[in-house]
């Protein structure tokens, strides 16, 4: 175990887009109020598919964006710079401060400019086109929503995009907070991004056979993670993205402190390109708790990965009780993905905003459509009504992956945290 | 000619949403704003409006009349070809 003294990392900005509101405190409150953002996909295609739900972003790129602009920015790109611009200006960063080659940005993301590449396969294979768009590499491309807030903020550091399937955005992050841990970098901007509500994604989805059911009574509330009913995840769009500071640097400007990102931890599986493990998941959970030099009692809330799959929700809880024994019994676990849905390589960035809020106002959102308990998942998923806390300390971010990449994040109340 | 610089002029001044009169035969294309993607994006569309293919090698155009006279070229070909 390295003895170096690590550079502390924060939270002082946050951006969002999502099926529940394009702000963090609209996104929170409506998860607090058990909001679900699932409804009927809105889009042409909708009676080809077998599964019609999804939780979609109410976000129209032309009300931020010029003609020009557009074209070049496929939507998983527009929800980036969107909420780069958010965060940056929540953080009142003024970037033109910064030693640009100090600043580097991270973005996670599963399937990059899926429009763009789905338009492309269309004009050729159905339009029968002899040729595609001048510009469809560049929007379609996975690096281009980091490319474009690079560009956007003319930042000159580190510029990565991690996929890792589910867990992109959760990795994204904890290995920009390495960036500045390390002394590479003293901000980042870091997050995830994903836009894959097309027709052919979606049916890629729907052959796998881990989408949910439409609930017979209300479609709305058709993801059910830890409940006894669960039938599968609704896949859903959005994005988060942060700006992480040097805690010295972020003090000194007196920027407003949100959380610190207090450890991180990351482990493949090595067993199954699906099939969740739990010694994987455990792991993951362990590695991250002993980057932030804190033991199980200490955690109070953990963001589930919560798919609503059978497999994933059982194997969370066991892993869970694997790593936190006792204490797994008074932990409070929620999973927001029964409201916005599996927002894929943006549900790590997005979950990331729920425990940030969580961790700074006291309060935990539901697991909403849990009515029927599971005895493979016997903890407090924090059912269906949101809970006050008292003083929350410490918050997990669960994130794990098809193809076995996990992500974990700690985030700490600053003011308790000893430098060590 | 004429025709194909008014036909030029209203494509670049739609996707800059610049004025059309602002743009001038020997206007430098960087001078007005379009950087060499945004002329990918031109010739694009240009191929499509005039049914013409504008060969790889011959995509240097550098000033409004290049691209006025590279069209015209590629039209009168055509011209020819179905004679």
């Amino acid at each position: 175990m390295s003895t170096a003294v690590l550079r502390r990392v924060v939270i002082t900005g946050i951006g969002v887009v999502s099926p529940q509101g394009n702000t963090p405190v609209e996104f929170f409150n409506n998860l607090l109020a058990g909001n679900s953002g699932v409804s009927r996909i809105k889009a042409s295609f909708v009676d080809a598919l077998e599964t019609k739900i999804a939780a979609q972003a109410d976000f129209d790129g032309t009300q931020y964006f010029i003609k020009q602009q557009l074209a070049l920015l496929d939507r998983v790109s527009q929800f980036a710079l969107y909420c780069a611009e958010q965060a940056i200006q929540d953080a009142h960063l003024v970037l033109s401060e910064v030693e640009p080659s100090r600043v580097g940005c991270y973005m996670g993301t599963g399937m990059g400019g899926a429009s763009a590449t789905e338009d492309g396969y269309d004009r050729l294979f159905k339009q029968k086109a002899t040729r595609l768009k001048p510009f469809t590499v560049l929007m379609a491309m996975n690096g281009a929503a980091a490319s474009q807030i690079a560009m956007q903020y003319h930042l000159q550091g580190p510029n990565l995009t991690f996929t890792t399937a589910c867990s992109s955005s959760a990795i994204a992050i904890g290995e920009a907070v390495r960036q500045i841990q390390h002394g590479y970098c003293d901000v980042m901007i870091a997050g995830g991004t994903e836009a894959l509500l097309t027709f052919g994604t979606i049916k890629a989805w729907e052959a796998l056979r881990t989408l949910a059911k439409e609930d017979e009574l209300n479609l709305a509330h058709s993801c059910k993670p830890f409940s006894a009913n669960r039938t599968g995840l609704v896949l859903g769009e959005g994005a988060a993205v942060f700006v992480l500071e040097e805690l010295t640097y972020a003090q000194a400007r007196g920027a407003k402190i949100y959380a610190e990102v207090s450890g991180y931890g990351t482990t493949n599986d090595s067993t199954h390109i699906t099939q969740p493990s739990v010694d994987g998941q455990a792991r993951a959970m362990q590695a991250a708790l002993n980057n932030a030099n804190l033991v199980p009692h200490q955690i109070g809330y953990i963001n589930a990965h919560g798919t609503g799959t059978q497999l994933n929700d059982a194997t969370e809880t066991a892993a869970i009780k694997q790593v936190f024994g006792e204490h797994a019994n008074s932990l409070s676990i929620s999973s927001t993905k029964s409201m916005h849905g599996h927002l894929m390589g943006a549900a790590g960035a997005v979950e990331l905003v729920a425990t940030t809020l969580a961790l700074v106002n006291n309060q935990l959102p539901p697991t909403i459509n849990l009515h029927e308990p599971d005895p493979m998942c016997d903890l407090d998923y924090v059912a269906n009504q949101f809970k006050n806390v008292d003083n929350l300390q410490h918050a997990m971010s669960n994130s794990f992956a098809f193809g076995g990449t996990s992500g974990v994040l700690i985030l700490s109340k600053v003011n308790n945290r000893s430098a060590f | 000619m004429e025709d194909t610089f008014s036909i030029v002029k209203e494509m670049i001044a739609k996707k800059l949403e610049i004025e059309p009169a602002s743009i001038q035969l020997n206007s430098n294309l960087t001078d007005i704003g379009l950087d060499s993607l945004d002329t990918f994006d031109i010739i694009f569309e240009a191929e499509d409006k005039f049914g013409i293919k504008i060969p790889n090698d011959q995509v240097n155009v550098v000033t409004i009349s290049d691209v006025v006279n590279l069209f015209d070229r590629l039209l009168q070909e055509k011209a020819k070809v179905s004679l």
